[in-house]
């Protein structure tokens, strides 16, 4: 509705109060005292401290201290109705008859006041004028303009020109530019270059996830292999792509199903999109191309190969209502609409569109109407089977299990005659069901195991949506187009119109005109390379969003990011060959009194590793872990030797027991989209490390390995720190580990130990 | 420097006080005032070194633990303790009152109570015979009346109840708790949650820290299958002695402080190092604690001898050693909505069910009096919802989330108190109605925590456990 018709029907509305209400100058002086003495003081009691110009927040937009504004309503439309007390909604909330809107809220009025205002509405709601008080205009809307001009996201990228930096020693790659001239201008210096095995290791534990070997150290050290060649050799491993989906999965609230109690079930195909994304990052798919998958795969030219992206959405939460009150319902559906808008919005814009589901939104540009302008988009698509076979093989076994179910049905029907004793059966009915009971193993024998199919996300209509007053699907309000958030100055103009209008949302959000699509992503990478994000708020770029630490910085990469292709491989190349990520993770006293956080980039920053690297290291070095890639989800992965990204993962992560030991490792809840890891440290952790069987059996495998190598306690010495750590023992750990290797008879067994200490030591758990 | 010299320089650390977090606290440096101002670098450190540890409230607490005793499925208040006779009177009919939208069905109109009520205390609270026991503690306990929720469904208010929230997407008011205040005990989780056989539906989250750190989460523990040396994982070493354990903790301590010189000043490696010996003493601490066995007979026998019961013991057992938090829910056979048998039959269901928590609940309450525990210790009884005053079939009452009765007991609540008021039939709060998000604010006041203040920034906004509601219920507050 344009803002003009919206006016004339505002004003027909008035019009038509004002003609049933009456004229304020015709009032009776009974009238006028009832009102006085019945009404207005009740209001004012009651009513003013949420509905009133005093009101320190205004609630529903209703005011009950102005005569013609009171007749307008509020949000819910007008609330008075002269004459009819049935219709006015002031009637029914103050009766308590209208669902969440009991009013006063505190407590319900004494009868007797209800029937005043019941009688006040019979008589026509007189209301004299005068006394009333002034509303200002208040400011509707949002100046989008302002924010495009005003907000560091909002604003078009432009690809800033590179500082000039004195220290050209130190600079290798563009980026240094950025973070030394920031540097330079604190007055502090960047750390020295890390030593080739910490950068060697930290390469390998950014790259694949996994450490890299005694062997593999000592080659780099030694100068026999080239770092770009590292990088190249990790970027083209299988094992890149299962490290970085696992950072996407995070951000996807990717589950295998299994949730609470309204949305519990299994989704046994989960894994098919976990495996795209790792084969998807594997081939370096760019990344609007990787965006576009999941939010339309199955809409594209050739839906076979790309429909398994949109996992992203389908393996979300989808709630079904307990019970059937339409209040559930509309709950179920409202609950799985905020989960679409949610994930999407702040996946990849970074925003937190969600927040404008029952008003518009507080701090960023957002109003309701842009959420039920993305809403409808996901009303309008449903989750469902997408078969990776021919049609014919799925119409052979929907038929063939049809084919069963009616045999049963039939038996079971001609069985509960006989049970019941109603009738002797016909003898063609006993020579069928003779017949029946033999066919029905024989076909059930005969039913292939299901074919091959994924949680897919399919178009189900093409409708726009209603504004949902307050959140409540059930009180509609304005039809809103399904398009792209107003903020976006283009996009936001456009109606969706095809289906459900997925195809052209993709294309909103990969535009290279979106100011957020490539500043959000490689924000993220930049995070996951350094554990801490230029913008450290990274999927909220809105006003409550943390400011970007090196705004040019960021830019600079989004820009050279799109230019490059979108290419995900590529960005890794830019970040790690600069001399930034190549600093030291050093202590430097000045620098740390001055910048604890390290948000000016003095050093890179020592990171705790996520429970996936931790427990594929251990796995890793005590020799244990399978690296095969890809497959049906584990579901105890800890009695497992698959890398924990094959793990199910329920959406509480409460069904598994192993679930439990990756909680209590920060592993994110599968709920709701996840940003970033935390690093907790509680005594459940070292329980873990001191008695789980887990770290029992890895210690016997790591003391066994060393066994192998020597019988020497020197040299098995030497050789657990080498393979635990790829370093020399120094001469206190040499010294430490040797009395307690030899302060007893039990050699066998303070091995073990000695080797669970390894596993355990605090050093295990970080990339320097 | 030589070997001799460094490893006593690396004892020597170890045997300090803990370092900068002490040092801190000594100087009371903001120490604690999470979701308070603080400048973020003592925020990080308060949180990270380590993060059960004693804060600040935000200004005098009246309590400093609380045991929930949360009763899911939704016990019926007119069958309790909110008496109303005008039921027998009206019975069968169905004034428009009680015949609102959402009590699904209403058909069979008022019945009333097939409990006798009684007066009991010095205030002649009228309680039922459902609750002989608690009856006799009425002059220690508010009722809150008029209480509402949003949603008449069972996983949708549990939710409510428990994490402010419909949806189970938001930390626990325990661990909301836990995260403002800390623990008074080391050795200890800060948070326990305990149910006999069924874990309450939505499980986990009911006790779950959700975007918290997950120091803050709830530990949970059935206290009809425990075995006091497994009610955590991996809380037992299969292999070793202890002085095999302690030996082996020492070279790791060594390792680890070693470790630090190359990691100067590094807050967590300082907190895996203390959060390594914390481990090291609950092997013990936790076993003994939830050994109730422990406890003299007459202890014993105050309490009786069914499951809930033992979880009352324990319960007293976790706070008396300083745990903030124990939430502790009722189940006799194994479901996870216990009190929805309600359905079918109130006056079965209600009985089997009261009568296996009712001695607990007022042993609990006799029990920490007689230490000088009471008047720490807030105590808070009720479930998600309550149930109508009507009948759905011939016996049983369905949902009601219009009006329902919880009550609160001991740190800083008026005795014999009743606050707020349900119609005359018992089905919806009138007069002066508590939402649940305002019994949260209240419970959180007494904790000494504003529920405005107490914040979390997670995904760039702040969150707390009221979300935008709440208001302390000043008029139960002694």
């Amino acid at each position: 509705m344009t803002e003009s018709k919206r006016w004339v029907c505002c004003i027909a509305v008035l019009a038509l109060c004002a003609s049933l209400a009456f004229p304020a100058e015709q009032l009776t002086s009974e009238q006028i005292e009832f009102f006085e003495s019945k009404i207005r003081p009740v209001l004012a009691e009651h009513c003013y401290s949420c509905h009133s110009t005093k009101a320190k927040k205004l609630k529903a937009e209703l005011y009950l201290d102005n005569r013609e504004a009171a007749f307008k309503g509020g949000e819910s439309g007008p609330i008075i109705v002269p004459g009819k007390t049935a219709e006015s909604l002031l009637i029914r909330a103050i009766r308590y008859e209208e669902e969440s809107l009991e009013m006063p809220p505190k407590a319900k009025l004494p009868e007797r006041v209800i029937a005043d205002f019941e009688k006040w509405i019979e008589i026509g709601a007189p209301w004299p004028s005068g006394g009333d008080a002034k509303i200002a205009a208040g400011a509707t809307g949002f100046d989008f303009e302002k924010y495009r001009r005003e907000h560091w996201s909002f604003r078009p990228i432009k690809r800033p020109d590179l500082p000039v930096v004195a220290d050209t020693e130190w600079v290798k790659r563009p980026i240094d530019h950025f973070v030394g001239a920031r540097l330079k201008n604190a007055g502090m210096r960047p750390a020295p270059q890390a030593d080739k095995r910490t950068l060697i290791r930290r390469a390998y534990f950014d790259l694949i996830g996994l450490p890299p070997t005694s062997e593999q150290v000592k080659e780099f050290v030694k100068g026999e292999k080239t770092w770009s060649a590292v990088i190249e050799e990790l970027l083209d491993s299988p094992h890149y792509g299962e490290r970085w989906a696992r950072h996407w999965l995070d951000v996807a609230r990717y589950s295998d199903g299994l949730g609470g109690f309204l949305d519990n079930g299994p989704l046994p195909q989960a894994w098919r999109y976990r495996d795209w994304v790792v084969a998807a990052l594997n081939r370096d798919l760019p990344f609007n191309e990787f965006v576009r998958q999941q939010i339309a795969g199955d809409l594209l030219d050739k839906p076979m190969k790309t429909a398994a992206g949109t996992g992203f959405f389908a393996v979300g939460p989808t709630y079904r209502s307990d019970g059937g009150d339409p209040e559930s319902k509309a709950q179920a559906l409202a609950e799985t609409l905020s989960d679409r808008v949610d994930t999407f919005s702040r996946a990849f814009l970074g925003l937190t569109v969600a927040c404008a589901r029952c008003h518009d939104h507080k701090f960023d540009p957002i109003t309701a109407k842009d959420y039920y302008a993305l809403a409808g988009v996901f009303k309008n698509t449903n989750v469902r089977e997408f078969p990776l076979v021919s049609p014919d093989v799925v119409k052979a076994y929907q038929d063939h299990d049809k084919a069963i179910k009616k045999l049963d049905a039939d038996i079971k029907k001609l069985d509960r005659i006989v049970r019941q004793k109603k009738r002797p059966l016909t003898p063609e009915e006993e020579a069928d069901l003779k017949k029946w009971k033999k066919e029905l193993p024989e076909l059930k024998k005969t039913l292939p195991s299901k074919y091959d199919y994924l949680h897919a996300l399919g178009d189900s209509g093409s409708a726009d949506m209603h504004v949902a007053i307050r959140g409540d699907l059930r009180k509609q309000g304005e039809l809103v187009p399904r398009r792209f958030p107003e903020l976006f100055v283009t996009a936001g103009k456009i109606a969706y119109k095809t289906g459900s209008g997925r195809s052209e949302l993709a294309d909103s959000v990969i535009d290279p005109i979106n100011p957020l699509t490539a500043r959000v992503f490689v924000n993220r990478v930049w995070q996951w390379h350094f554990g801490e994000a230029l913008v450290r708020t990274p999927s909220n770029f809105g006003v409550l969003g943390e400011k970007p630490t090196h705004p040019d910085l960021l830019d600079w990469l989004a820009v050279e990011f799109m230019d490059k292709g979108w290419s995900i491989k590529e960005l890794h190349r830019l970040i790690m060959n600069s001399a930034t990520y190549q600093m030291s993770s050093q202590h430097n006293e000045a620098n740390f009194s001055r910048d604890g956080d390290n948000r000016l980039l003095w050093r890179m920053n020592p990171r705790r590793l996520e429970v996936e690297v931790w427990r594929d290291g251990i796995l890793a070095v005590s020799g244990r872990l399978n690296r095969s890639v890809g497959g049906t989800p584990v579901n105890e992965i800890l009695g497992s030797d698959r890398r924990t990204l094959y793990g199910t993962v329920s959406r509480n992560g409460d069904r598994f027991a192993s679930e439990k030991f990756m909680r209590t490792f920060d592993f994110p809840a599968a709920r709701s989209t996840s940003a970033a890891r935390t690093a907790s440290t509680v005594p459940q952790q070292y329980l873990f490390m001191m008695n789980s069987k887990f770290f029992s059996d890895s210690a016997e495998a790591l003391a066994t390995r060393l066994e192998q190598g020597s019988l020497v306690p020197n040299k098995q010495i030497q050789l657990a720190y080498q393979t635990a750590f790829q370093r020399e023992p120094d001469e206190f750990e040499m010294k430490i580990a040797l009395r307690f290797l030899t302060g007893g008879q039990d050699r066998r067994a303070r091995l073990v130990r000695l080797a669970q200490n390894l596993l355990s030591a605090e050093e295990f758990r970080y990339a320097e | 420097m030589k070997f001799e010299e460094h490893e006593a320089a690396v004892r020597e650390a170890m045997s300090r006080p803990q370092t900068r977090r002490e040092m801190l606290r000594s100087l009371g440096a903001g120490f604690g005032m999470i979701g308070m101002a603080g400048t973020a670098e003592t925020l990080a450190f308060a949180v990270e070194a380590n993060p059960l540890a004693p804060k600040r409230p935000h200004f005098a607490p009246k309590a400093k633990h609380v045991i929930q005793l949360f009763m899911p499925g939704g016990p019926s208040q007119v069958d309790t303790f909110d008496h109303k006779p005008l039921l027998k009177k009206y019975a069968g009919q169905r004034p428009k009152i009680v015949d609102r939208k959402s009590l699904r069905n209403t058909k069979n109109g008022l019945m009333p109570s097939p409990f006798e009520f009684r007066q009991y205390g010095q205030c002649g609270k009228w309680v039922s015979d459902l609750f002989p026991h608690a009856g006799e503690c009425v002059d220690d306990i508010s009722f809150i009346h008029s209480m509402y929720t949003d949603i008449p469904e069972h996983a949708g208010a549990m939710m409510m109840f428990n994490v402010g929230h419909l949806q189970p997407n938001r930390p626990s008011m325990g661990a909301w708790l836990t995260y403002g205040l800390g623990s008074e005990n080391k050795d200890l989780p800060g948070f326990v949650a305990m149910s006999p056989r069924a874990q309450p539906r939505c499980k986990l989250a009911n006790w779950g820290n959700s975007f918290l750190p997950g120091a803050y989460a709830g530990t949970y523990v059935n206290v009809a299958s425990m075995k006091p040396d497994a009610v955590m994982p991996d809380l037992k070493n299969a292999h070793l002695s202890r002085e095999q354990q302690r030996e082996q903790a020492d070279l790791l301590a060594l390792m680890n402080r070693h470790y630090l010189e190359r990691r100067v000043r590094d807050q967590k490696v300082e907190a895996g190092i203390e959060a390594m010996e914390m481990a090291f003493r609950m092997q013990f601490s936790v076993p003994d604690v939830f050994d109730t066995e422990k406890e003299p007979q007459h202890v014993q026998d105050l309490y009786g001898d069914s499951e809930f019961a033992k979880g009352c013991l324990i319960a007293r057992r976790l706070v008396e050693r300083g745990v903030r938090c124990v939430q502790l829910s009722h189940s006799i056979s194994g479901y996870d909505i216990a009190w929805d048998t309600g359905h079918n039959d109130i006056k079965g269901g209600h009985k089997d069910l009261a009568v296996a928590c009712d001695q607990g609940i007022a042993a609990l309450i006799k029990d920490l009096k007689q230490r000088g525990l009471f008047d720490d210790t807030l105590i808070m009884w009720g479930g998600e919802f309550g149930r109508a005053p009507t009948s759905e079939g011939a016996k049983g009452r369905d949902h009601d989330h219009y009006g329902f009765t919880t009550w609160l007991a001991g740190g800083g609540v008026k005795g014999g108190h009743s606050y707020g008021a349900t119609d005359q039939f018992g089905c919806s709060a009138v007069e002066n109605r508590v939402h649940v998000h305002d019994l949260h604010a209240t419970i959180l006041h007494l904790m000494g925590l504003d529920h405005e203040k107490l914040t979390y920034r997670y995904s760039g906004r702040d969150y707390r456990l009221t979300d935008v509601h709440g208001r302390v219920v000043n008029d139960i507050i002694a």
